[in-house]
């Protein structure tokens, strides 16, 4: 038998405050990962700083829906790649199937047929700028992007982007694949110049 | 009967799921069986994880403190 006394009811709720300041506490902790993969989910620095502030704001007014125990990085970027698609995203061109096609190997070669003499590989990838690095990003679409901003830049797994993003795990890995290669061709683009 | 005549167009498609880790036991000792004696693909294997680490370096941007502050002040007052 429960017994509500007013007493019971007052400890009740200053264990529900505990528990929210927590939460926030977590969250808040949690930010600075956070942000690093919306600022790539989007392509402004005002757009991400926006999107946090949503992502924060709902996260703290519904914060009884998160399971303790659970992922708080993954049920953040969850609230933030929905709200994202809410406000719905631009059309963005579709990658042209060559790019597709082009093996693993592609951009190594094409850097390395580029230069004069065959360097090591980290020359090589000192060959990329950094703004050429973030353009490419920007230039993969979307669906691709989402997989590759999730697990190269946020380490989640596979699992956890597949949850985030509610698709399936086998999704998640094709569009890394493909996103990869349009990255890459990107890059290449970006780089040497011409596909 | 093999599916890859050419065993370095077969290391170049382990490359992305190698990476990852995301091969049987059986394909990461092919990968590396190969790797050890190729150094065409070696070479692109090593470019290809410097690249993500590059990558990874160059997307970071830091948060603002001015947004950091921001979304202390979402908090729930006490």
């Amino acid at each position: 038998m429960s017994e509500v006394t007013p007493e019971a009811d007052a400890r009740r709720l200053a264990e529900g405050a505990r528990d929210r300041v927590r939460f926030e506490e977590e969250a808040l902790e949690l930010s600075d990962q956070v942000y690093r993969v919306a600022r790539r989910l989007v392509g402004s620095r005002e757009e991400a700083e926006d999107l946090m502030q949503e992502t924060y704001a709902r996260a703290f007014r519904s914060w009884r829906s998160f399971t303790p125990g659970t992922n708080l990085r993954a049920w953040l970027l969850r609230i933030l790649t929905n709200l994202n698609i809410d406000r719905g995203r631009r059309t963005q061109r579709t990658p042209d199937t060559q790019t597709l096609e082009e093996g693993d190997y592609y951009l190594y070669n094409k850097l390395e047929q580029s230069g004069e003499t065959a360097s090591d590989e980290e020359r090589v990838v000192e060959r990329l700028s950094q703004d050429d690095i973030v353009a490419a990003l920007s230039a993969v679409p979307h669906d691709f992007r989402d997989a590759i901003v999730l697990v190269d830049i946020g380490d989640f797994s596979y699992q956890d982007a597949a949850q985030i993003l509610d698709v399936p795990v086998g999704t998640i890995m094709s569009r890394l694949h493909r996103g990869r290669r349009i990255l890459k061709a990107e890059l290449a683009e970006s780089a040497v110049g011409g596909t | 009967m093999a599916l890859w005549t050419d065993p370095c167009a077969k290391c170049e498609e382990l490359l992305q799921p190698y990476l990852d880790r995301d091969l049987s036991e059986v394909e990461m000792a092919e990968a590396e069986k190969h790797l050890e004696a190729c150094n065409y693909c070696q070479r692109r294997y090593r470019f290809e994880e410097s690249l993500r680490g590059y990558v990874r370096l160059a997307a970071a941007e830091p948060m603002s403190a001015e947004l950091k502050q921001k979304l202390v002040a979402l908090r729930t007052p006490l």
